[in-house]
């Protein structure tokens, strides 16, 4: 008895011993990445039929694509980081790099090497990616929240060209409201159009929610006042009623609909107009947004990936995403998303992607004047309890059903108090 | 050669040990368990833990992500100093009153109208059952083209008829968004109720109604007397069930109007997965889900005293 116990215990830790370096050197069979998918088809299908399959002949590691609908990606970043299970790489957007700071791999070698090649960043993708001086995010690329409208029926009501401020796209509302072509601007709870102009709109009166030091709230001010008094304007005499109730799909719909004019939201609007609506495709255009007494602002929604620190080997998921942001591979892959994503990278500004629609070039230029929601806060947990509970939303949206401007900014005020834990 | 131990047991010893597991196995206390044990363990699994781990995080300032630091009740007080709380409030109680009392009336009237006799009356019930059959998020999303500005069919029958010149804003409208969702969730649950019923009405024997009849009672006095008195067990526990599941939705307003216009349509559920989920503040989160303990701990309570007194 003594004799075979003896020799099971010497086997299996001869077994053990040989195994073990094994397990922990060699390259994994496959790497998932999981992402929001792309309204963009062809961004998604490039990635999981031409990408994936070239790096897997390439290396051997097999790239599994998992794609969560739209809006799913922070509950599925939740999970995978409460569990710390699941794919080694995800997708990550506004300022979630803050929020899952501790789940993920500081990637700051990358992001140097990165922008030497094809770089350097633009300054503004910082304040998304960068936590307390590491990378843990590789940003590919803006989804820009800009203006869409009908070229046709401005022309039709006089305006031949997109006024560049807020008060002349008011008046220009009020011309289009008249000939039964009002305007939609999200004023729900969808994720991202209502964001999208609300704050570039605050901002541009020179409203902010907080100070940068993150305790001071500011919201209570003569500008935000400004800025909701003119949204409280713009609703009644430029939109429907049903704005109020929009999530984000809402829009996209009235505007195929042909139900109103003008919208704010990314290039999808077009890109799936030249596929499935083509008459209206031909009279649609993009603009920056208006610009306001204190400047013109635009949301950053800076589509990046991260590592998550529980991926059994961080060097191989490193290697995959060196290997993705090399010019030869980010650049097919920008091309195949039609402009969507316009990249940090400087040395994409005059990237010929830019070139085969001039018409979506203003979502390259409003990457100068992105900023975080919540800016010039610091991304923290409390910019996305204020995100989280529509507080910026509901201000504007409430005096837009008829609250009183005081009413509806102490009521924001209180709440920011309470999330930013001020004084 | 070393021999194992098992090769030395003899048949006799075998059938032996196979008597006593066999006795044991007969006491009914030990049986009972081990017939219980699956369901016991699921809850464990499934209810029990997830509920105290819900408590537990609810005295925790939890970021997602991050270890949690216990704060005690902190999370209630900021709760209850929140305006946007007792708005949710009072969202869930008058969605889930009128949402119960639309499907108690409509779920009666179904069951009364199919316990009759007419033909195709098997074809009506199946069809009938189908709101409750089809997944919520799916019939959701054909209510939001229902009620869709734009493509409304509500709005197109109304204007074509004549009935309106200005169409509704059913989901923009704070007041028609929380009508919009009552309504939506009264016709997801009125099969429940008229199913449910209609097996109640079923046990009724029609030797009862003849006997009234005989009587001279009316139409109404045989309902009053008879019907209601013999499905009211029914219809309390269909009720407090209904309560409970209406209390805590979610997927519909959710899918709907994600508690919009400006919080009008948020109830618990959806503001603590906004608050938990999108915020990434699960202490919070699951401070808003415990919120909803009171109400249905006292239906829960309520529930089971009527059932013992049953």
């Amino acid at each position: 008895m003594r004799t075979r116990r003896e020799f099971l215990t010497t086997t299996m830790t001869a077994a053990g011993a040989a195994l073990t370096p094994r397990w922990a050197h060699a390259a994994p069979k496959a790497i998932t990445v999981v992402r929001e998918s792309s309204f963009i088809k062809p961004f998604d299908d490039y990635f999981a039929k031409t990408l994936a399959l070239e790096y897997e002949k390439l290396t051997g590691i097999k790239i599994v694509y998992e794609a969560v609908s739209v809006g799913g990606m922070l509950t599925r970043l939740t999970t995978i980081a409460e569990t710390k299970a699941g794919p080694e790489i995800v997708g990550t957007n506004l300022n979630w790099p803050w929020l899952f700071d501790q789940s993920l791999v500081d990637v700051s070698d990358l992001a140097t090497e990165i922008g030497k090649k094809i770089g350097p960043w633009h300054d503004n993708i910082f304040d998304a990616v960068v936590v307390n001086k590491k990378w843990k995010a590789l940003p590919w690329g803006n989804i820009g929240q800009l203006e869409v409208y009908r070229t046709d029926w401005f022309k039709e009501a006089g305006v031949t060209k997109f006024p560049d401020t807020w008060e002349d796209l008011l008046a220009a509302g009020r011309l289009l409201k008249k000939k039964g072509h009002p305007f939609g601007f999200e004023l729900g709870h969808g994720f991202g159009d209502n964001h999208g102009w609300l704050y570039p709109l605050l901002w541009s009166h020179g409203g902010r929610e907080v100070d940068r030091d993150g305790k001071t709230v500011l919201i209570d001010s003569d500008e935000t006042a400004k800025a909701v008094d003119f949204c409280r304007r713009f609703f009644k005499e430029t939109m429907l009623e049903d704005v109020l109730g929009w999530t984000d799909v809402n829009n996209n719909k009235a505007y195929f609909g042909e139900q109103i004019s003008c919208t704010n939201n990314a290039s999808s609007i077009l890109v799936v107009a030249k596929r499935d609506f083509p008459e209206i495709a031909s009279v649609t255009d993009h603009s920056l947004n208006p610009q306001g007494p204190k400047g013109r602002f635009h949301i950053m929604q800076a589509a990046s990936h991260a590592v998550m620190t529980h991926a059994p080997d961080h060097a191989a998921a490193k290697a995959f995403l060196r290997w993705l942001y090399d010019d030869k591979q980010l650049s097919r892959w920008l091309t195949a998303g039609e402009a969507y994503y316009a990249p940090f990278l400087t040395a994409y500004d005059n990237h010929p992607m830019w070139n085969t629609e001039p018409r979506y070039l203003p979502y390259k230029e409003s990457l100068k004047t992105t900023r975080l929601h919540g800016w010039p806060g610091p991304p923290s947990h409390a910019m996305s309890e204020s995100v989280a509970k529509y507080v910026l939303v509901d201000m504007f949206a409430k005096a837009c059903q008829g609250e009183s401007t005081k009413n509806v900014i102490a009521t924001a005020a209180a709440q920011l108090k309470q999330i930013y834990k001020a004084k | 050669m070393a021999v194992g131990p098992a090769s030395v047991v003899g048949p006799a010893r075998l059938a032996g040990r196979t008597t006593r597991r066999r006795g044991v196995l007969e006491r009914e206390g030990v049986f009972s368990w081990l017939m219980l044990a699956p369901g016991v363990a699921f809850l464990l699994a499934f209810v029990a833990y997830p509920f105290f781990y819900g408590i537990s995080l609810s005295l925790q300032d939890r970021r997602v992500a991050s270890p949690g630091v216990f704060v005690g009740l902190a999370n209630f007080v900021t709760l209850a100093q929140d305006p946007i709380f007792w708005q949710v409030t009072r969202n869930t109680f008058v969605y889930t009153t009128v949402a119960t009392l639309l499907k108690i009336l409509g779920g009666l009237a179904m069951a009364l109208v199919i316990n009759q006799h007419f033909r195709g009356r098997n074809l009506a019930r199946a069809f009938l059952l189908l709101p409750f059959i089809v997944p919520t998020v799916l019939s959701t999303v054909a209510w939001m083209w229902i009620l869709d500005p734009t493509f409304s069919v509500i709005n197109w029958t109304l204007r074509h008829t004549g009935l309106v010149t200005q169409t509704f804003s059913w989901l923009g409208n704070a007041t028609l968004a929380m009508v919009s969702i009552i309504v939506v969730n009264t016709w997801r649950g009125v099969p429940f109720y008229g199913i449910t019923l209609l097996a109640g009405l079923q046990t009724i024997s029609p030797d009862l109604y003849e006997a009234a009849a005989i009587d001279g009672a009316s139409l109404t006095q045989r309902f009053w007397y008879i019907t209601l008195p013999v499905l009211k067990p029914v219809l309390i526990i269909v009720t407090m069930f209904s309560v409970i599941f209406t209390f805590s939705d979610f997927q519909l307003p959710y899918v709907l109007t994600h508690g919009g216009p400006a919080n009008a349509t948020h109830l618990f559920a959806t503001w603590a997965f906004d608050i938990g989920m999108s915020a990434g503040q699960l202490g919070m989160g699951a401070a808003v889900a415990l919120a909803m303990l009171p109400a249905l701990s006292l239906l829960i309570v309520a529930l089971t005293l009527y059932l013992r007194r049953e």
